[in-house]
């Protein structure tokens, strides 16, 4: 636990020291004074020791008030400006130690702090030793020998859980994130839960606040989902660059993948997976097809070289089908680019189309965003309602002479996302269109040279000497023989990614499985007692304090956001947070009532609670002083853990004394000024 | 020729979609950001409003506005859109109390405004392009004058267009 045992604040001023001091037990603490006599400073003093100031809006002495940083006022209109102040917070774990802090000093800045390893306050001993550290400072909460912060967890034992920030990167809770679910501050901390929770980038803060104090085992299970999810979206990674690398393959062999999808999926018959490579007009697997040029090499390499002679009647017939091929190669090419050109055109098309509908959504988005925020504003215009006559209107700045009724935004929101579907299939068609044409267009270009070349070389031999053996079959046999190389080349390549698809495929079904183990419900059953005892806890306490905006049978806790939600009307399904039907002090017996149940419940079961509660006037609202009693003596039965209650009992004995009779507590009264000159002779 | 004879037609009216600029709380989203990040004192004329509105409804007109500024004023810039639909968001934000009319003629965002602002600033990816083109802009390049300079311009235009 987390237990504050004395606080001392050092103001060094132009007339001399000033000061206070003031203990505190286990058990209800009640540091009670009238308006303006410091018990806010007071309280700011403790965050401020504690590095929490972030709670009251903003970091280092800035925060704090003029009585601790400008000039001390003593007694009642008489100011003392002040050259030097400081802090000094005693705090007990398992051990005890002091922090030192300066909100003014010529010397030393606000961001250091001292920690004597020791009660420094309570005992007396000045000779303690002591660590500087830093707070705030850039690292000032990761590095470990001077970040006070990580120093302060350690401290307290609190193992911080590690979460993803809106950047996508990893982080840790940070304490003054967690502080608002046990200090209250009066200011701004009684409008809203979690009210002065400061803001890190990071998405639901407070449910995470909540899980970690109350030690709920769905932070761990939801840590192995994302642990999953990121071995899978790496798996998919190297599953896309695979496919890369087959289609490259597939590419330099002049042919086309079949079988294989982008798309990451199990495998379970790897034969269908090849190459096709057109010969002929007919489409064969790669490794037919070198299995065909190996049969015609045996072949030719079995005849006899001939001569030219011998060759004449059939090279000339050969010439004739040559020009022939020659003359359907080339119509062929011809008709086809354009074609090509046509589909590019239409893809560009597409391309624009998606860009504009991609564009119109992120607009639609927002509209659909910034009406929900217009909703907690609220603005009446979020809810189709004039704010002027409050009659119903439409989501539209159309004339209202126009007739047509809108679509509603999330509609409109689904509407142009299924048209950016349909565009990206269409896109993704023309893609795979234009990359089959463009493979054919290279097919027909080497086969035009191809047939170019043999023609040459047949019109060569037929003018050539008849004894001298035929060049043109040397030059086949040669050719044949080279791609047979290439080919059995490229097999190999081919067979070694299909050894890798095939580990992926195994990776998948190993992924797909931990995915399925996963509990589809992060809550352990324990997790479920400690929700439903916090919302038991918070129910009992709202009924103690009197709430009476909502029978008690609407109220629940979330399981999503573990916050107070009620229903319209029992028995509906839509659940909404329980401020918008309260009223303004029913709202503050909400607040009390659950810090107090999240603790209540925090002590049953044993979690990362620092058992301290601390709340800055809790009063507010002019609640009537019978439920301020009730709720001062649910706080004074948690013997063992620590409670600070600041408050003013409206600057009256007798309110005080209503409020308080018959507890059991500690009282500590601040009297005129918190400020006030300390006799140096009492020090020494 | 019988089967063509249609004996009875019907007609469902079906919800037509709308672009985002004609959803009411989007334009007054876009009348906030705009008085806040590129308006002195937080309040603008209507024709300045106008402006900025036009500007944000395309990647194009922001270029253009953009190139205006950065050619120092000098680029051709000649007219933008005046559209009802502001007028009508302008007239729910004052309703709303999100914008207040100063001097008769100036709309100033109010505390509940500057509230809605900080909402929609806490989201980052809410209104990104739109943020970063008005921060880019500021508050002091399109100032009340520079904004009587371009409308006389446009006069000249007029008159011109009609000598010819």
């Amino acid at each position: 636990m987390l237990k504050i045992r004395a606080i001392k604040l050092e103001v060094n001023t132009t007339s001399g020291l000033f000061g206070a001091e003031y203990e505190f037990t286990n058990g209800l603490n009640i540091i009670r004074g009238d308006n303006s006599t410091g018990k806010s400073s007071l309280f700011q003093s403790i965050l401020y020791g504690l590095g929490f100031e972030e709670l009251l809006g903003g970091k280092n002495e800035k925060t704090m008030q003029s009585a601790l940083k400008d000039q001390v006022e003593f007694p009642d209109g008489k100011l003392h400006p002040i050259n030097q102040s400081f802090v000094y917070l005693e705090i007990e774990n398992k051990e005890i130690i002091t922090i030192k802090r300066s909100i003014t000093s010529e010397t030393r800045k606000a961001q250091l702090v001292d920690v004597f390893s020791g009660a420094l306050i309570t005992s007396k001993n000045e000779m303690l030793p002591s660590r500087p550290m830093y707070i705030h400072d850039k690292g000032g909460a990761s590095d470990n020998i001077y970040g006070f912060h990580v120093f302060l967890s350690e401290f307290l034992s609190w193992n911080l859980p590690e979460v993803i920030t809106t950047k996508g990167e990893t982080s840790h809770l940070y304490l003054q994130q967690i502080a608002p679910a046990f200090i209250v501050e009066q200011k701004t901390g009684w409008s809203d839960f979690f009210a002065t929770l400061p803001y890190y980038a990071m998405r639901n803060t407070e449910s995470l606040v909540v899980e970690f104090l109350l030690s709920m085992d769905v932070f761990e299970n939801e840590k192995r989902k994302q642990q999953v999810t990121s071995a899978k979206q790496q798996l998919i990674s190297k599953w896309q660059n695979l496919f890369i690398s087959f289609n490259r393959l597939a590419e330099k062999s002049g042919g086309t993948l079949r079988g294989l999808d982008q798309n990451i999926g199990i495998i379970n018959s790897f034969n269908n997976i090849y190459i096709a490579i057109i010969k002929d007009e007919k489409e064969l697997t790669i490794s037919d097809f070198n299995e065909q040029q190996k049969e015609e090499l045996i072949q030719l390499e079995k005849q006899q070289t001939t001569t030219v002679g011998n060759n004449i009647t059939k090279n000339e017939d050969a010439l004739k089908k040559l020009n022939d091929k020659l003359n359907q190669l080339s119509l062929n090419y011809e008709m086809l680019s354009p074609e090509l050109n046509y589909d590019s055109e239409k893809l560009k098309q597409y391309g624009r189309q998606l860009e504009a509908v991609k564009e119109d959504l992120r607009k639609n988005k927002g509209a659909l965003k910034v009406k929900s925020l217009g909703f907690e504003l609220p603005a009446e215009t979020a809810s189709d309602s004039c704010p002027t006559c409050h009659q119903p209107i439409k989501d539209s700045l159309l004339p209202s002479e126009i007739k047509q009724t809108p679509m509603r935004i999330e509609d409109n929101v689904s509407f142009l996302e299924a048209q950016q579907k349909m565009i990206e299939v269409y896109v993704e068609g023309q893609e795979r269109i234009i990359k089959e044409k463009e493979n054919k267009l290279a097919t027909y270009l080497a086969q035009l040279s191809e047939t170019r070349q043999e023609i040459r070389d047949t019109k060569k031999e037929l003018v050539q000497d008849e004894r001298l053996p035929s060049v043109l079959e040397i030059e086949k046999r040669l050719n044949l023989k080279k791609r047979v190389e290439f080919f059995s080349k490229l097999l190999e390549d081919f067979a070694q990614l299909l050894e890798e698809l095939k580990g992926l495929s195994k990776e998948l079904e190993g992924i797909l499985s931990r995915e399925k183990n996963l509990p589809r419900d992060f809550f352990s059953s324990q997790d479920r007692k400690k929700i439903s005892s916090l919302q038991e806890n918070f129910i009992e306490m709202l009924k103690k304090f009197n709430y009476q905006s909502k029978p008690f049978e609407a109220i629940k806790i979330s399981n999503e956001s573990y916050l107070p939600v009620a229903q319209k009307m029992i028995g509906e399904q839509l659940f909404y947070n329980i401020k918008f039907d309260s009223s303004a002090s029913d709202f503050i017996r909400c607040l009390w009532s659950y810090y107090t149940a999240i603790f209540k419940t925090s002590v049953t079961y044993q979690t990362n609670h620092p058992m301290l509660l601390i709340f800055d006037e809790p009063k507010q609202q002019d609640m009537a002083i019978g439920n301020f009693k009730s709720f001062l003596t649910e706080l004074s039965q948690f013997k063992d853990q620590q409670v600070l209650v600041f408050a003013s009992f409206e600057n009256s004995d007798a309110s005080f004394l209503e409020a308080t009779k018959g507890l059991n507590f500690t009282l500590n009264r601040i009297e005129d000024k918190l400020i006030k000159p300390i006799a140096l002779t009492s020090k020494v | 020729m019988e089967d063509l004879l249609i004996k009875k037609l019907s007609f469902t009216k079906r919800p037509i979609p709308l672009p985002a600029e004609y959803r009411p709380m989007y334009k007054i989203a876009l009348i906030v950001i705009i008085l806040k990040y590129c308006c002195r004192a937080e309040t603008s004329n209507l024709l300045k409003l106008h402006l900025f509105s036009w500007a944000l409804a395309s990647e194009r007109n922001m270029n253009e506005l953009r190139d205006y500024v950065t050619s120092n004023f000098k680029s051709d810039f000649s007219v933008w859109g005046i559209e009802p639909a502001l007028n009508r968001a302008l007239q729910l934000s004052v309703a709303e109390n999100i914008c207040e009319i100063v001097h008769g003629k100036n709309y100033k965002l109010t505390e509940k405004g500057n509230k809605f602002f900080e909402m929609i600033k806490a989201d980052p990816q809410l209104f990104n392009i739109e943020k970063s083109f008005l921060t880019f802009i500021g508050k002091n390049q399109i100032t009340d004058n520079r904004i009587t300079a371009m409308t006389q311009k446009w006069n000249l235009f007029y008159v011109e267009n009609q000598s010819n």
